[in-house]
């Protein structure tokens, strides 16, 4: 048999397999178009764009693209602030995610889980720019909702948006509000996914719930866990643009603690559509990931082989 | 065998809809699809009647014999062509979009017997308008063939470098537009060159005021004791304090967190004979000063006195209350509009629209309510009379380098600019719907009318050519008032010097780049009081900042470029 297999030649496999490869197609073609073909444009980072000569006629200018991010002296912070909001993000999301998972498989009621499921997908639904307004509308000092209740029992105003150091943890807790309805989802789907007769036979064993959850549901989810977070570490030198940008807005107050790359390069080179620097940037947060996600694929591999990407 | 079927099927109908979507897509960003485009509307055009052919011809027949100055007679227009013309601007819609169609049906039959094309107009809603405008040049696949543009607020001279704008040469110009080239002086063709090239059409011919200031309340500016008005930054403290204690319900002034930068270049040149250059980055930081115009520097590195002394007030405006406490914040501010019921006490923009608000207009309701109300207008640069007019190409007209039709483009901008009846359409309306004319010949609402949606001035934004000589006074504008400020302007104005620099940046971009934002960081706590600290700290680090970022380079840079052109 496996004999056999060696001596088919190229085409004799395409004949073969042609069902499987025609399934293919579609995802191939897609990739390839969205994905690949649109590659060649980083060249646009390196070039001092001229609109009438193209992407490639432009004059080369090597890494002068990258020179304001390198000399504004505020890469450093930049990166730093993108990258611990995207950790907290992750781990924070990643774990709510499962615990939120647990909880709705544990419920007995099925209307009650609908419910609550479709409770906490909804954030999700919303848009940025509306979340936006909502938080400005809680927060803000003169009408504020926040500052309204204070008021009326006698406390002192908060003057949230003169303040750096509530924002990470405002920001957080947006964030949760909004993604652990969806995130959740694929978490409960892998528990749906536990073989109920491993569950019966702990039952019978005499396992409680929480044992139950400890060694049969959190093993069972770990290779989805890993999966996810992998995937989750490719983007992490890439900020959330749309929840910073809207809730943050352009307050100088608050940089110290919320600016991102996005939003930092968003606003010098907004006034000039200079987009030769914004690829620069993209260039420059997808190589950090890709190194990310090989290092970290490494070292995966090398602790459970099983549960690294490729 | 049915699985395969399917497998097929599913396969075949995903690439379909990939290959469909990439279609659309293409259309838009490669130039290979146009042509298809053009030829189709091509067919198009004779299929939509044999009397559209003809009338071409039957014009030019009847121009020879009744006049011979149809200056197009020698011209083939026997080919009917749609041109886009692109201007900042929220389409309309819904009455507003009727009325607009109704102006353009008989817009275009006039255009169509002239010089048989059609004009459309391509809008580029407020939102992010500069980025929607850029992106939509960058596009270069004939979308739009006028560019409404401007040196100062439009990015004109950065797309004239990136090959946005087509080239206009003197033969085109004399050819295709003979009215603008003869009426556009030759020493102003000469500040719309870059590299000895015309790229704009001025609107060289047409007076108005962009210089900023506070519209304010005179009637209350007297009961807090200014009998004459407001006069000085310390008049508007006293004027902001009173309205306050007088008025507590209304915010003296709902300013959103934009106003920074005019804010400091107000104080700036009221307090010094800093003359700005245009177009250099938002903040026009880098000038020369009215008794030494080529010598370039920056007053926000060499004025800290003055600076200091603007954050000092600038606090005391916060402590007052002036603006809401979460002002840097605040993107839903309608000041303007609140301005015109009474709802704030002062509204910080340009000249022109101070002569809005200073007439009784149907919708400016505080004279209605308020007998005694009048407003003022307290302009920056009254102190140290320091008041520069307004480059001719605040508008200006280009021609997308991507258009198919420039020199039909050409002959309708000709046409709307100095034809009277293009122009009073286009600007105005249709006479009767849109306007009227009083036995004074000042234009006035007629019955029936209504702001919201039969203002066509307000929808086609037509910024990019108006012309003096068939502009048509509004009789709602309280012309005496508006006279003497412009009277006052006039006595101490400068000519704006810089017409003809358009700066190399290409070297110094990255540095512009981080002291834009150092500037609007610093400057938008500086300008609103949100500082920590004492006003000379956040000063002195604003300006160490600047100087780290390389501001002194810049200067230096600029200085060259400008001794090369002026000595």
């Amino acid at each position: 048999m496996k004999k056999r297999k060696s001596e088919l030649t190229f085409w004799q496999k395409v004949v073969r397999y042609k069902t499987l490869l025609l399934m293919c197609v579609p995802a191939v073609v897609f990739f390839f178009m969205f994905n690949y073909m649109p590659l060649p444009g980083i060249w646009v980072a390196f070039v001092k764009y001229n609109y009438r000569d193209g992407i490639f006629g432009s004059k080369f200018v090597g890494l002068q693209n990258f020179e304001f991010l390198a000399t504004s002296g505020k890469l450093l912070d930049l990166t730093k602030n993108t990258i611990l909001y995207n950790i907290a993000f992750i781990l924070l999301g990643n774990f709510l995610a499962v615990f939120v998972a647990i909880l709705l498989n544990e419920m007995q009621s099925k209307m009650f889980k609908k419910v609550s499921q479709t409770i906490m997908f909804l954030p999700y639904f919303i848009s940025q720019v509306l979340v936006g307004i909502l938080v400005f509308n809680l927060l803000n000092y003169d009408t504020g909702f926040v500052n309204g209740i204070l008021t009326s029992l006698g406390l002192e105003k908060w003057q949230p948006y003169s303040d750096p150091n509530v924002w990470p943890v405002l920001l957080v807790i947006i964030y949760l509000w909004q993604q652990t309805g969806y995130n959740s989802v694929v978490y409960f789907a892998s528990i749906m996914g536990i073989d109920g007769e491993m569950m019966e036979a702990a039952k019978v064993d005499g396992a409680n719930g929480f044992q139950r959850i400890r060694y049969i549901i959190l093993p069972s989810l770990k290779p989805t866990i890993v999966i996810l977070l992998l995937f989750a570490l490719g983007g992490i030198v890439k900020g959330n643009f749309g929840l910073f940008y809207n809730i943050v807005g352009t307050n100088p107050i608050l940089y110290d603690t919320t600016d991102i790359i996005e939003t930092y390069v968003y606003r010098a080179t907004m006034t000039d559509f200079n987009f030769m620097t914004a690829s620069a940037v993209g260039l420059y947060q997808s190589v950090i990931g890709f190194v990310i996600v090989m290092v970290v694929n490494y070292i995966v591999k090398k602790i459970e082989p099983d549960y690294s990407l490729f | 065998m049915k699985k395969k079927l399917l497998a097929v099927l599913l396969a075949a109908s995903m690439i379909a809809g990939l290959t469909a979507c990439g279609g659309g897509k293409s259309d838009s960003s490669a130039g290979e699809s146009e042509p298809a485009q053009e030829e189709s509307s091509e067919a198009e055009a004779p299929a939509e009647g044999e009397t559209e052919a003809e009338a071409p011809a039957e014009t030019e027949g009847g121009a020879d014999t009744a006049s011979s100055d149809d200056p197009w007679a020698d011209v083939d227009t026997s080919e009917h062509v749609k041109i886009v013309y692109m201007t900042t601007g929220d389409a309309p819609s819904g009455d507003k979009l009727a009325r607009y169609e109704e102006m353009m049906e008989q817009l275009n039959a006039i255009l169509t017997e002239k010089v048989n094309a059609e004009l459309e107009t391509y809008f580029i809603s407020w939102t992010d308008y500069l980025s929607n405008y850029n992106l939509t040049l960058a596009r270069m696949d004939g979308t739009v063939d006028l560019v409404g543009t401007a040196s100062d607020w439009l990015d004109a001279w950065p797309n004239s470098k990136n090959g946005a704008f087509l080239e206009l040469s003197e033969d085109m110009l004399k050819k295709y537009a003979p009215k603008t080239w003869e009426s556009v002086p030759a020493e102003n063709w000469e500040f719309c060159k870059y590299n000895g090239e015309i790229y704009l059409m001025p609107e060289d011919n047409y007076a108005q005021w962009t210089n900023h200031g506070f519209t304010y309340r005179l009637d209350w500016a007297k009961e807090a004791g200014l009998e004459n008005g407001v006069h000085s930054w310390e008049d508007m403290t006293t004027y902001f304090r009173y309205v306050k204690e007088a008025y507590p319900d209304i915010i003296p002034w709902d300013s959103d967190g934009t106003q920074y930068a005019t804010m400091v270049g107000g104080w700036i040149s009221s307090h010094s004979n800093y003359v700005a250059i245009d177009g250099i980055n938002s903040g026009a930081m880098w000038g020369g000063t009215k008794d030494d115009l080529y010598t370039v520097y920056s007053p926000y590195v060499t004025d800290t006195d003055s600076l200091v002394e603007f954050a000092k007030m600038m606090k005391e405006w916060d402590e007052i209350g002036v603006w809401k406490t979460d002002v840097l914040n605040n993107t839903a501010s309608t000041n303007r509009d609140d301005y015109r019921v009474g709802k704030v006490a002062a509204e910080q923009h340009h000249t022109q629209t101070w002569t809005d608000l200073v007439s009784h207009t149907a919708a400016n309701k505080i004279y209605e309510t308020d007998e005694d109300a009048e407003s003022g207008f307290f302009y920056f640069g009254e102190e140290s009379q320091n008041v520069v007019a307004l480059s001719i190409t605040h508008g200006a007209m280009a021609v997308s380098a991507g258009s198919a039709n420039p020199e039909r483009a050409l002959m309708v901008y000709d046409l709307i600019r100095n034809d009277p009846e293009c122009y009073k359409l286009f600007c105005y309306g249709i006479e009767g719907i849109s306007y009227q004319i009083n036995a004074d010949g000042l234009k006035e609402d007629p019955e029936g009318f209504n702001s919201e949606t039969d203002n066509i001035n307000g929808i086609t934004n037509y910024w990019w050519g108006r012309n003096d000589d068939l502009e048509i006074r509004s009789a709602d504008r309280d012309w005496d008032k508006i006279d003497a400020m412009y009277a006052d302007y006039d006595k101490i104005k400068i000519e704006y010097p810089y017409g003809q620099f358009v700066a190399e940046v290409d070297d110094i971009d990255a540095k512009i780049n981080n002291i834009n934002e150092i500037h609007t960081n610093y400057m938008k706590q500086i300008a609103f009081g949100k500082y920590s600290g004492t006003a000379e700290e956040i000063v002195a680090e604003y300006q160490q900042k600047l100087k780290d970022a390389g501001i002194d380079d810049v200067t230096a840079e600029l200085q060259a470029q400008f001794d090369a052109l002026y000595k």
